[in-house]
């Protein structure tokens, strides 16, 4: 009896330790604003509901063609397109629904929130080819931004690199790598699958982790796993580390109509970036045996450490994330 | 109309060189302070020629020579980097690029053969200089850390790349039909050298 209360309270504390950010955002206020179109690329826009910090202080940034002085929205000829996005929200206004009413055509919502602040607004009607320019140059540089920003993605390939070294048993490896994170893109663009980014986040960590362990194995002799099967287990990563990049691509707002281009494009550029740092990783090692500026007999293990430590880091600050610790 | 036309290729190479660093924080705004501290002395040509003259110069010495400033070049452009955020970034005086350059230029030019210890003295004081410098792209806003971090494997990565780079194109001393190569690098040096000493001129003339 007393083992089941104790079971059904450590259970009550999880769950409200798990469900506590999600029980504290509902607190917070949201807005709904509409812009309805007057005439073409004229638009009146109205607070429908209006956030508790007031319409009036409410920062919000149009395209850069379009003029904003409320209630009036011109954009001109190109129309109501791009990014549009506020500045300010917060505890105070955590989300802002964003209607927009064309004179044709259905209309079309957009939630801008604290996670996602940018929504990407493109023409209505089927897509032109203006608009699949903006769609590829939006997406193709938000990619490699979000690869060369992804510290984390870029650690776990300098660990494939270090294992593999060159040769077509490298080129294998991040093909891998590639085909997996591109699977687990789409399937999660798409909703098919879902996983909650925090523990995602925590188990990419641990993926590094991991390859840092299979570093030490080689280094001391013992063929690991990844020694072994490199491109098995840059593939099974790299669908844990797809549905990562899934979440930057969901977080802004974009349009179903248009996410298989935007999810291609986005694509490209993360390969784009990646490409990149193999080609810096590889000529860099060139280098070093050119010069043979290699480290001394004693330091063999030292990449292995740096990397095994930093991930270990991420991996235990993540991991408090999940637990709701802060 | 021939005339105007020389001035003017004479001039925009000068005023190249004699330019300030570009403005980084559009790259800091996209990619954050990490990359606008690697992209930094990219963006300035001064970095780049006399990075590019210390890497020649190591790679025209030999990877036995060179090899030490893999290391030496990206901590003392921390170690700069760190003056420059204390004592601030202006009193590098622009003679002091140009009187390097020509060094580096009048070294490369002569194939003198200095040793290790010499290139690895001529690379800190080189790095202690342009980390100073590269402190004035510090804003407000910016990152320090991931600036400097940023600055420092910029360094380790040019230094890197062009002294293996110099180190393959020159080829084995032995070999007779590579000779022209080595005197291609040591034109290098030359060209090097003019250009430190326009740039000392214009530094003079402002």
């Amino acid at each position: 009896m007393i083992v089941r209360r104790l079971a059904l309270t450590a259970l009550l504390c999880v769950a409200a330790t798990l469900f506590a950010p999600q029980l504290r955002a509902h607190e917070a206020s949201l807005g709904v604003i509409e812009l309805r179109e007057v005439r073409p690329g004229a638009f009146i826009g109205r607070w429908t509901m209006e956030p508790a910090i007031g319409a009036s202080h409410v920062d919000l940034r149009v395209p850069a063609h379009c003029f904003l002085r409320m209630p009036q929205l011109i954009c001109g000829d190109k129309g109501l397109v791009g990014p549009i996005t506020i500045t300010n929200l917060g505890a105070n206004m955590s989300a802002v629904l964003l209607k927009v009413i064309p004179m044709t055509g259905a209309s079309r919502s957009y939630t801008i929130t604290t996670a996602s602040p940018v929504v990407s607004i493109l023409a209505a009607g089927a897509p032109t080819l203006q608009t699949w320019i903006e769609l590829a140059r939006t997406y193709v540089n938000y990619g490699i931004d979000h690869i060369l920003l992804g510290a984390d993605h870029l650690l776990f390939v300098l660990g494939l690199i270090w294992i593999v070294r060159a040769g077509w048993r490298l080129a294998k490896t991040i093909t891998a790598f590639t085909i997996g994170h591109s699977l687990s893109l789409a399937a999660a663009a798409f909703g098919l699958i879902g996983i909650p980014e925090r523990p995602l986040n925590a188990c990419i960590a641990l993926s590094i982790v991991f390859v840092g362990v299979e570093i030490v194995k080689q280094q001391r002799g013992a063929a690991g796993l990844t020694a072994r099967y490199p491109w098995a287990v840059a593939g099974a990563f790299g669908l844990v580390h797809g549905i990562g990049f899934a979440s930057a691509l969901a977080g802004l707002g974009l349009e179903r109509r248009l996410l298989p281009g935007a999810l291609l494009f986005f694509n490209v550029g993360v390969e784009v970036g990646q490409l990149a740092f193999v080609l810096l990783v590889l000529a860099l090692m060139w280098a070093h045996r050119r010069l043979n500026a290699v480290l001394p007999r004693w330091g063999d293990l030292l990449p292995a450490y740096a990397i095994g430590s930093v991930a270990m880091f991420w991996f235990i600050g993540r991991l408090i994330r999940v637990l709701g610790v802060t | 109309m021939r005339r105007r036309l020389n001035r003017g290729a004479f001039a925009a190479p000068l005023l190249l060189v004699a330019a300030q660093s570009a403005d980084a924080h559009i790259v800091a705004s996209r990619l954050g302070d990490f990359y606008a501290g690697a992209l930094h002395p990219l963006t300035d040509l001064q970095d780049i020629v006399l990075w590019t003259a210390l890497g020649l110069l190591a790679g025209s010495l030999g990877a036995a020579r060179g090899r030490g400033l893999v290391l030496v070049l990206p901590l003392g452009l921390l170690l700069g980097f760190n003056v420059g955020l204390s004592f601030g970034s202006t009193w590098i005086a622009p003679l002091t690029n140009a009187g390097m350059m020509v060094l580096l230029g009048v070294l490369l030019a002569a194939g003198l053969r200095i040793n290790a210890a010499a290139l690895l003295a001529i690379g800190l004081v080189l790095a202690l200089m342009r980390g100073v410098v590269n402190a004035g792209g510090v804003g407000t806003a910016t990152d320090r850390v991931l600036f400097g971090a940023g600055l420092a494997l910029s360094g380790y990565a040019f230094i890197t790349l062009i002294t293996a780079l110099a180190l393959t194109f020159r080829g084995s001393d032995t070999a007779p039909s590579r000779a022209w190569r080595r005197i291609a690098i040591r034109a290098c040096g030359s060209w090097i050298a003019a250009i430190g000493l326009m740039v000392g001129g214009f530094a003079l003339a402002s």
